[in-house]
């Protein structure tokens, strides 16, 4: 036992007397259990981490696995599958033979066959000094990229929208495991005690087709899950209803703290009642400070305009600038993970809110490029003047990459997780810097070829995580976020991280 | 404890070693990526199927001529008959195999000719490098033979009745034995030093034991009558009538849901809600409260369609299914595949304690379990699909035969269609004259210029769920749109989709365009919208579609005809969906669209076939109707089950027939046992008395949620890497009884409830506390935090709104909306309806409940055996500031005042005494007085709702 404290490094010594002190809840369940049959076995470096879980106040900031470059992550998900071929991925192979039928058998996608190869409606321009080529479909971005790090050469598991979204932001296919927030939150806990730890801001157009899922806590305790709001819808419940006066308000509340303390009287050293008790004192907490933090009222007007919140003609853009604008003023509260969608499922499918452009690629991504764009790009602008992406890592996903060619009889691309792209900025990771390959159609990975799993361990790598090890046991498997897979992409990390 | 020790025939050592090396590299085990290019020879991928394709007939788990076979490593590697070992790793030239393939030697050609196909060149040098390599053959490939597997892993071995313990002298004297779990209860805290508490007081205790098997409070009748009752069976009696009450399968069938993963919404992208598959949750409420013996429930979940008892059968499509399906087959054989494992999965983890879906990819590392036995497992379940089917129980027996009649003769009917579909030629010179199919956006029906009051659009099918048309347009010979609402047009329907006010009658010829604006049916066969024109016009083409924007391409009508009329009576067909190209749906043309390509003199025949078909397809549909329609998944003929090399579905090796694990004695089952008759097998192997896991588990099951912890604290898995039993011979005494008494649930619920360790005060005493602060040896009754469903059921009995209507359809706690993809938004009312327990609330798969969702109340997205108990600043907001619970607040203080009047004092004690069961005490009193005068009365309700004491069990 004591070795396998040590070998996690977290004997957190408060933490641990009070789980030995309470025992409640099955969160202190099975902590020991198969490290014993792992440690007989003689295996060392595979021995789980479960962290040490405060009942009484489980956001409790805790210490990494080992040193870290990076404290908070903000995921920019772009839901519907953002194609790689008109945005990062340049292919002038693809150019010329644009009209050509793609040479190899005729490959069947999600929802059929191919039609020929279709160059990008847009065009890519050489970008910094780095000259990346970049498409002009994303700009702002794109003038960035000498402060980016782009992975090309990601490749998935499922082409079909649900599975893909559950496996980028859980790390399986199916349903009901944790988001890697929850996961990040669990192992690492807050650094603020006012605000949540973990943050998921919803499109301004409604939420993604996994909706909840993409931030839920799956099988860890319910206190890991992201909390969803955004600009303009704040989080349920937040608010003292209307109906009750402020002075009721406070009465009510002393009057429960008075009843639950001299209940917890009779339960001395028991937690959990503590904590419920702490609980309504941080959402009291909360009640002052979210509000403060959505409110941009505060925020000068070169800012509004740098992010292009101010946009009075394409408000949907200006809609997602503020959730950007907030996303940045989550980290600077010191929210551990904040997860912000670009796109929506919930006001039209197939491209029409989101990134799935099967079949009017141009005329859609036509208006969800210029949504993304200025906004996403001030977001990493404005994390980096304030000195904010020296400990954040800033993450762009989707989940999975489209077809070079065009669909049998469409206008636009179809699911291919084979081969597509994220990128990453910040903290840790290297700048200016490009990572694997696709094929010279942008259709499979070919150099490097990396799985979500390699992208989850290199992320949690940059927080200090050993993938491998970080875990929790749920029905007989010590579940960590990167199944049995993953390796870390060392190529990306700067020579300190 | 007696050891199993069954054969260690053939090196017992690899199967540990195997998982041991795994386990070393966790990073190398890619079990569901598909491999990348490699520059070394990998055995499961280049050279198993060789094997398998080339020279399994004569050499492989059937057949094994000159003693030699390729599918075990140790023989393949060995001696065969022949003398020299075939394979020499790491000299390809001096290995015989090489020799024989490439037939250097016409006499010792392999595989001989006639006998099987040759190996390719490039087959051969694979074999050869491999060989070079030193035939590297890795562990958890090495044949199921090889792996002859024992086990003494406790769960594993036989139940054993061990000897009563006596009760030690120094605990004797306070602590009251009620039945014999006392004794091994007394002798655990003893052997740890520790000491159990006093039996609590009478009050605490019938709160406890309501709460507890009720998920309710009791009521202020039930308390008086145990605190009453001075008789010796006072605590008997009570035991009795909770158990004996309809509220405890309401309550207990939460926890069996949650192991069973079951909710009523497909999950994943689409997440479609699921309306009929509440008969399975009335089902599990039902059994527990008729005390159905457990083994019985078993065997009717996993086989209740061959026991009349169809809606059992819920339990193995209670979980997520993605129904967005492809062309893409790397997409459904993966699906498939998914499918089959949540079966499989949620079988063993519920019944058997084991996680048997770690062996998908390769052998189960910790566990005496095989890939083999993961795929032999996954046979049993080899026809069974996922959706509904038809509760014939519940109609007579004519109609049932009726229907059943009419269910052969489609069958043969179709059939026959079929074949005459085949002898239709491909392409139709009509096919040229023939309009281009119909397409989502916008459609254009032309015919020569007729007079017309009435003009009706009758869609036949649909690609897609109910037809949605965004608007018609009827065009006169000037080329005026004659149809709009605004020139006095009125359109009329067979029905109206309901709820939604983008969809609406009017939208169809208002003029504008989009889903925004459209139509859309009740019904997704033979329905019609029409259109009576303000005055006749002589009409001659028709406009129309299913959305002009282009974003949506469901609903789309895709058989249709357009008539029109004078007299709104007579109708005449002006054109039709056969003046056009046939639509496509998953690349097949519709039914009977092939006629049209046959010859005049073989269509009419085809035609009438046709005809019977559709006749039949109504009649059993009118007959079907009087017969409800569960979600309890469909039967079909047994696929093939085939061992998958790291469970890839593309890289199938041998096939397997049905049969439970290895480790345990086999059924001997071959792959031509049918596809009910395999469930049952499996089902009567699970519950039988000799089964050494499963009585223990659900032994087990039931003491956790009496306790909030499991002898065995790992409920859902008993394996080698679960928790050991605190009290391994109270679990098996306890299972043996209860196998005695008929797999009795409410017999071990009233041993566990009579007994003084149930009855031991909560109160934590410090010394013990410090030594055993998991309380795993029971040294007092633990408390805990109520879940979720007897939170708000509480509190709405409370308040008085506890609706106590039982069973039926669920009430939805969101407002729908129904598109392709199904969006949930929390109601802002509520009605009685909603009132109802929780049990009864249709629980959708992503949406947590509005309030109560974040007391860590699972999603069913995976099987859940032991909730989380999680603390969050999101639960305190939702129970202080909820519309929800401002009204129930509200509604308390409203019952009080009805019950007592104006005084500040009796509502008081009246909201104690319902609440918490006690009196205040007098700070208490004065204190909420003083509050209620200044405050209000709701406000204090409001506190009272949200007390630690009213949402714990102590």
């Amino acid at each position: 036992m004591t070795r396998y404290l040590n070998a996690g490094n977290l004997l957190n010594r408060r933490g641990f007397l009070a789980n030995t002190m309470t025992g409640l809840s099955s969160i202190a369940l099975a902590q020991l259990l198969s490290s014993q049959n792992l440690l007989a076995a003689g295996i060392d470096d595979a021995l789980p981490i479960r962290p040490l879980i405060d009942p009484a106040n489980p956001n409790a900031a805790r210490q990494p696995h080992f040193p870290a470059a990076a404290k908070n992550v903000v995921v920019i998900f772009c839901a519907g599958a953002c194609s790689q071929i008109d945005t990062f991925d340049y292919k002038p192979e693809l150019i010329r033979r644009h009209g050509q039928p793609m040479p190899g058998e005729n490959v069947v996608t999600f929802q059929g066959r191919q039609g020929a190869l279709q160059k990008s409606p847009w065009d890519f321009k050489p970008r910094g000094e780095s000259g990346k080529m970049v498409s002009t479909l994303v700009d702002h971005l794109g003038e960035l990229a000498d402060d980016i790090c782009f992975i090309h050469s990601l490749t998935g598991k499922t082409n079909t929208h649900g599975p893909g979204e559950h496996f980028m932001s859980t790390g399986f296919t199916l349903e009901g495991f944790p988001s890697i927030g929850a996961w990040v939150t669990y192992a690492l806990g807050s650094e603020n005690d006012n605000l949540p730890a973990f943050v998921a801001i919803p499109d301004p157009r409604g939420r993604p087709q996994s909706s909840a899922n993409n931030w839920g806590p799956g099988f860890l305790p319910a206190v890991f899950q992201g909390v969803d709001f955004n600009v303009t819808n704040p989080i349920r419940n937040l608010a003292r209803p209307a109906r009750i006066s402020p002075e009721n308000d406070k009465a009510t509340r002393e009057l429960l703290n008075r009843m639950n303390q001299r209940h917890l009287a009779q339960f001395p050293g028991d937690s959990e009642l503590a904590a419920r008790i702490a609980s309504y004192e941080l959402a009291a907490k909360m009640q002052l400070s979210v509000p403060g933090i959505s409110d941009l009222t505060t925020e000068p007007a070169h800012v509004l305009q740098m992010y292009g919140a101010d946009d009075t003609e394409n408000t949907l853009k200006a809609a997602f600038a503020r959730n950007c604008i907030l996303a940045r003023r989550l980290i600077e509260n010191g929210v551990r993970f904040v997860q912000l969608f670009n796109g929506a499922y919930q006001t039209g499918g197939e491209g029409a809110s989101n990134w799935d452009g099967h079949k009017s690629l141009k005329s859609q991504y036509d208006v969800h490029g210029p949504i993304l764009d200025q906004p996403a790009a001030a977001l990493l602008k404005d994390l980096k003047q304030r000195g904010l992406l020296e400990e954040t890592l800033v993450v762009w996903c989707t989940e999975f990459g489209r077809m070079p060619t065009f669909q049998e009889g469409a206008s636009g691309r179809d699911h291919n997780p084979a081969g597509f792209t994220a990128w990453m900025a910040g903290a840790g990771v290297k700048k200016g810097f490009t990572y694997g390959a696709t094929d010279e159609f942008g259709y499979k990975a070919v150099e490097g070829v990396s799985t979500v799993y390699d992208f989850h361990a290199t992320i949690l790598h940059l927080l200090g995580l050993d993938h491998r090890r970080l875990s929790y046991y749920h029905n007989g498997i010590e579940r960590r976020l990167t199944d049995v897979h993953g390796n870390v992409i060392t190529d990306v990390l700067t020579s300190a991280s | 404890m007696r050891k199993v020790t069954r054969s260690f025939a053939l090196l017992p050592a690899t199967f540990w070693i195997g998982f041991v090396c795994a386990a070393q590299l966790p990073a190398q085990d890619s079990s569901e990526t598909p491999p990348t290019i490699a520059q070394t020879i990998d055995f499961g991928r280049d050279i198993e199927p060789l094997f398998a394709a080339h020279c399994y007939a004569c050499h492989g788990p059937t057949t094994q001529e000159s003693n030699y076979r390729l599918d075990v490593r140790s023989i393949a590697l060995g001696v065969a008959d022949l003398g020299d070992p075939p394979i020499v790793p790491g000299d390809s030239l001096n290995s015989p195999l090489i020799r024989f393939v490439s037939g250097e030697d016409d006499d010792t050609l392999m595989p001989p000719d006639g006998e099987g196909e040759r190996l390719l060149d490039a087959q051969i040098e694979l074999l050869r490098q491999w060989i070079e390599e030193g035939a590297n053959w890795p562990d958890d490939e090495a044949g199921n033979k090889e792996t002859k597997i024992s086990t003494d892993h406790w769960s594993f071995q036989p139940l054993v009745d061990p000897p009563i313990p006596e009760i030690d002298t120094a605990i004797a004297g306070h602590f009251q034995a009620a039945n014999e779990i006392d004794h091994f209860i007394a002798s655990g805290l003893t052997r740890a030093g520790l000491q159990p508490s006093p039996a609590a007081d009478r009050i605490t205790l019938i709160r406890r034991i309501y709460l507890d098997t009720h998920g309710l409070l009791p009521t202020p009748e039930q308390v008086q009558r145990f605190t009453n009752d001075t008789t010796g069976e006072a605590w008997s009696t009570v035991v009795d009538e909770v158990l004996s009450s309809s509220h405890y399968g309401e309550s207990w069938a939460r926890h069996w849901l949650d192991i069973v993963r079951f909710a009523e919404s497909t999950g994943f992208e689409v997440n479609r809600d699921r309306s009929n598959a509440w008969y399975y949750r009335d089902y599990v409420i039902n059994s527990l409260n008729d005390d159905k013996s457990f083994r019985d429930f078993i065997v009717e979940q996993i086989a209740g369609d061959a026991l009349g008892v169809d809606e059992a059968t819920g339990f193995l499509v209670g979980g997520p299914f993605d129904i967005v399906k492809s062309p893409d087959i790397n997409l459904t054989l993966m699906q498939r595949q998914d499918e089959l494992a949540d079966y499989v999965n949620t079988t063993s983890t519920s019944f058997l304690g084991l996680t048997v879906g770690c062996a998908r990819c390769h052998n189960h590392k910790f566990d005496p379990i095989l890939q083999r036995d993961y795929y032999a497992l996954q046979a049993f379940f080899s026809g069974v699909q996922h959706g509904e089917r038809k509760l014939t129980r519940t109609v007579s027996d004519q109609t049932r035969v009726e229907l059943e009649e009419n269910e052969q003769q489609l069958k043969s009917q179709e059939a026959l269609l079929a074949e005459l579909s085949a002898t239709a030629p491909l392409d139709s010179s009509k096919s040229d004259s023939l309009l281009p199919s119909v397409n989502a956006s916008m459609n254009t029906d032309s015919f020569p210029p007729v007079e017309a009051r009435f003009v009706r659009f009758s869609i036949n099918r649909c690609n897609q769920a109910e037809p949605c048309i965004d608007e018609l347009e009827i065009f006169d010979d000037k080329s005026v749109n004659v149809a709009l609402s605004s020139s006095g047009s009125v359109a009329t329907s067979t029905g109206n989709y309901d709820g939604d006010p983008k969809h609406q009658l009017a939208h169809i010829n208002d003029g504008k365009i989009g889903n925004e604006h459209s139509w859309i049916s009740n019904s997704e066969t033979n329905s019609w919208v029409q259109i009576e024109l303000s005055n006749p016009a002589r009409v001659e083409r028709i406009v129309w579609g299913r959305d002009r924007q282009g974003n949506f391409a469901d609903r789309l009508a895709i058989d249709y005809a357009i008539s029109i009329s004078m007299d709104g009576k007579k109708w005449q067909i002006v054109a039709d969906s056969n003046g056009r190209q046939p639509f496509f749906i998953d690349g097949k043309e519709p039914e009977g669209a092939f006629i049209a390509r046959l010859s005049e003199s073989d269509a009419p025949k085809a035609r009438k076939v046709l005809d019977e078909v559709l006749r039949l397809r109504s009649a059993i549909k009118t007959q079907g109707e009087s017969i409800p329609t569960a979600y309890i998944g469909t039967f079909n003929e047994n696929e093939t089950t085939y061992r998958l090399h790291r469970g890839d579905p593309l890289a199938p090796r041998e096939e397997v027939a049905p049969d439970v694990l290895t480790v345990m004695e086999g059924l001997g089952l071959d792959s031509s046992v049918p596809e009910q008759e395999r469930r049952l097998k499996l089902a009567n192997w699970i519950g039988s008395d000799s089964n050494p896991l499963t009585a223990r588990v659900i032994v087990n099951r039931v003491w956790q949620f009496h306790f909030g912890r499991g002898i065995v604290a790992t409920p859902s898995d008993f394996g080698v890497n679960g928790a050991r039993p605190t009290h391994p011979e109270l679990l098996d005494w306890l299972t043996l009884r209860f196998i005695e008494h008929g797999w009795s649930l409410k017999w071990l619920h009233r041993q566990i409830l009579m007994s003084a360790t149930y009855r031991q005060s909560s109160k934590p005493a410090a010394d013990s506390l410090a030594r055993d602060a998991d309380c795993q040896m029971l040294w007092r009754f633990p408390p805990r935090r109520l879940e979720a469903e007897a939170i708000r059921d509480c509190i709405l009995q409370a308040s008085g709104k506890l609706n106590p209507q039982a069973g039926g359809p669920g009430f939805l706690l969101f407002r729908v909306d129904r598109e392709n993809v199904h969006h949930y938004f929390p109601l802002e009312k509520f009605e009685a309806e909603q009132f109802r327990r929780m049990i009864y609330m249709t629980k959708i798969r992503q949406e947590q409940e509005d309030v109560f969702g974040v007391f860590d109340c699972p999603d069913g997205g995976q099987t859940v055996p032991n909730r989380n108990r999680s603390t969050t600043p999101l639960q305190s907001l939702n129970l202080l500031n909820s519309l929800f619970m401002l009204e129930q607040a509200d509604s308390l203080a409203e019952r009080l005042i009805a019950m007592t009047g104006d005084d500040p004092q009796a509502q008081i004690k009246v909201a104690y005494y319902l609440l918490l069961l006690r009196d205040p005490a007098a700070d208490e009193l004065a204190e909420a007085v003083s509050f209620v005068i200044k405050f209000g009365l709701a406000n204090f309700c409001r506190a009272m709702l949200n007390a630690n004491e009213f949402l714990f069990l102590s």
